[in-house]
């Protein structure tokens, strides 16, 4: 059942990297998200290096997102305006993000920026999302109203110039904090090795003021582009992305991601954010505990060039 | 009987020529294909002139090629382990050690440390952030023994005769690439008398081969590819899907 990786160059388990790549599937299909931030992680943990990791889980992603992309289009739930400025800017953020990435590699300090990032960003994010959800959920039980769509509120994003009209997304606001948004997806895409969606679907529902039916169709669609790109750029600057651990990663994950959109249907809205943001939570807990816990051996081995 | 007696006389009688060793490899090229998990190596030879008289030993070495690792050491800042240290230094990537007998029975440390016999004695020029270099050398074994790509054991060489050896080296699956070098080293009285070294070759074969020279020499085709490939299960997936719902 073994099966050796020719650029990782180690042999692996495959129906345990099959398996992985259905679950994180599943996950991106009820949530939208790419679940990158669930599959660097675990891959480094099974053994694959970091490098190899990041740069496959990125096209894993992009893999996985298509079908789902596709899915979210048939339904006429993307918002095509919206994704492209976020794909412009994503583009730029994530030559940014590979840029970054080599400075703090050089500096050793690459491993712990990554994890730190992720405990900050995932453990902000699930709290916001966490609180938000039980107050809605509360309010639903209670019989007060809670409407869907609150594009009638105003907040600070009105204020900005440049407005700019997204129909699907019946909106009508400034281009400047989707632009924002997208450069920052790009970041992390090329420094964490994620789509970037725990980031980007809050953002889009709570700063945009997107109808929650749009968020994630929109957030695949930029997500789809901003990994492929990321995946083209660690193929031709660092050589870390291993076809066949790909290929694997996505015949679970395109498995996955079916049963996860079918699943997902049946869930509301706030339901959704309740169990993304305890699994957002979970892994951010995890990451803080490695940080904060002597390690086994404070030497540790992280580069061999031959 | 007489025809033994002649052949040991034969063996015994060129007194003034030098003991000298002869090893061979049960193979000089290893090759990782899809369905590697590791593998063994198996180095054989005999003492060639034996002299009566005293013990011999022999030491087997096999050395993988020299890549620079950096080790880096995490200290306990503001109540999180950051990286804090580093050293960097050149040594081989797999490197295996077995003798007739525990190194230091036969052999003293100066000896052993001229011919980087043994974990221990492993010259690295290191280059240490912080002054001291030993506890990163250290530390580098102790990853590499972690790994399986360090392996020092002590009687390994085992005698099949007075002159005819085997040695089994084990071939973890997460060996290096490279050119790698066997060793294999005749003590008598503590001094190294004969020593051979064959070369031996680890590399990829068939579709992994392939593969790792397509992403190297047209990296941005690869990408490409690779992206192209991904995109086209995740759609080829959705027809299938409609099809059975």
């Amino acid at each position: 059942m073994e099966i050796y990786l020719p650029i990782a160059q180690m042999s692996v388990q495959w129906p345990v990297i099959l398996g992985l790549g259905f679950v994180i599937g599943f996950l991106s299909g009820v949530f939208g998200v790419g679940g990158g931030f669930l599959l660097t992680p675990l891959l480094i943990f099974y053994g694959i290096p970091p490098g190899v990791a990041v740069a496959t889980t990125a096209n894993q992603i992009a893999g996985v997102t298509f079908s789902g992309v596709l899915t979210h289009w048939k339904r006429r739930s993307v918002d095509f305006k919206m994704g492209a400025v976020l794909v412009a800017s994503g583009l730029v953020g994530s030559a940014a993000g590979v840029w970054l990435f080599a400075v703090l590699r050089r500096m050793g300090q690459a491993e712990f920026t990554v994890s730190a990032s992720y405990v900050l960003l995932l453990g902000a994010v699930g709290a916001i999302m966490l609180n938000e959800s039980v107050r809605t959920w509360r309010a639903r039980r209670d019989g007060l109203s809670t409407s869907g769509n609150r594009s009638g509120q105003h907040n600070w994003v009105h204020g900005l110039p440049l407005k700019m009209r997204f129909r699907q997304s019946r909106l009508y606001i400034s281009v400047i904090p989707p632009v924002v948004l997208g450069f920052i997806v790009g970041i992390l895409s090329a420094v964490m090795g994620v789509g970037g969606a725990f980031v980007s679907v809050p953002a889009m529902i709570y700063i945009l003021r997107m109808p929650t039916n749009v968020v994630v169709g929109t957030s695949m669609f930029q997500i789809l582009f901003v990994t492929a790109s990321t995946t083209m750029l660690h193929a031709a600057d660092n050589y870390t992305v291993d076809t066949l651990l790909a290929l694997i990663l996505i015949l679970g994950g395109v498995i996955g991601v079916q049963y996860g959109v079918r699943a997902g249907a049946k869930l509301r809205g706030e339901q959704l954010r309740f169990l993304m943001a305890l699994i957002v939570l979970v892994v951010a807990l995890g990451l803080f505990w490695q940080l904060v816990i002597a390690p086994a051996d404070v030497y540790s081995l992280t580069g061999a060039t031959p | 009987m007489r025809a033994l007696v002649l052949a040991l006389l034969l063996l015994a009688a060129p007194a003034s020529a030098e003991e000298t060793l002869t090893s061979g490899l049960s193979q000089d090229y290893l090759q990782i294909t899809s369905t590697f998990t590791g593998s063994e190596l198996t180095v054989f030879g005999a003492v060639e002139n034996p002299r009566a008289g005293g013990t011999r030993d022999i030491v087997v070495v096999v050395r993988g090629p020299d890549t620079l690792m950096t080790i880096r050491r995490k200290d306990h800042i503001a109540g999180l382990w950051i990286n804090n240290a580093r050293a960097k230094m050149w040594l081989p990537s797999y490197y295996f050690i077995t003798a007739t007998r525990p190194l230091r029975a036969f052999a003293d440390a100066d000896t052993l440390g001229r011919y980087e016999l043994g974990l221990g004695n492993l010259r690295a020029d290191t280059v240490a952030s912080d002054g001291d270099a030993k506890p990163y050398a250290d530390a580098l074994v102790r990853t590499q023994k972690r790994a399986g790509l360090y392996i020092q054991t002590d009687a390994g060489v085992e005698m099949q005769s007075a002159t005819l050896f085997r040695v089994h080296v084990p071939i973890p699956a997460a060996v290096p690439r490279g050119s790698y070098n066997v060793e294999v080293y005749l003590f008598r009285a503590g001094e190294v008398t004969a020593a051979q070294s064959t070369p031996f070759y680890v590399d990829q074969a068939g579709f992994e081969r392939r593969v790792f020279e397509f992403a190297h020499t047209s990296p941005l085709t690869y990408g490409l590819f690779t992206v192209l490939m991904a995109v086209a299960l995740g759609w080829a997936s959705t027809f299938f899907f409609r099809a059975r719902t």
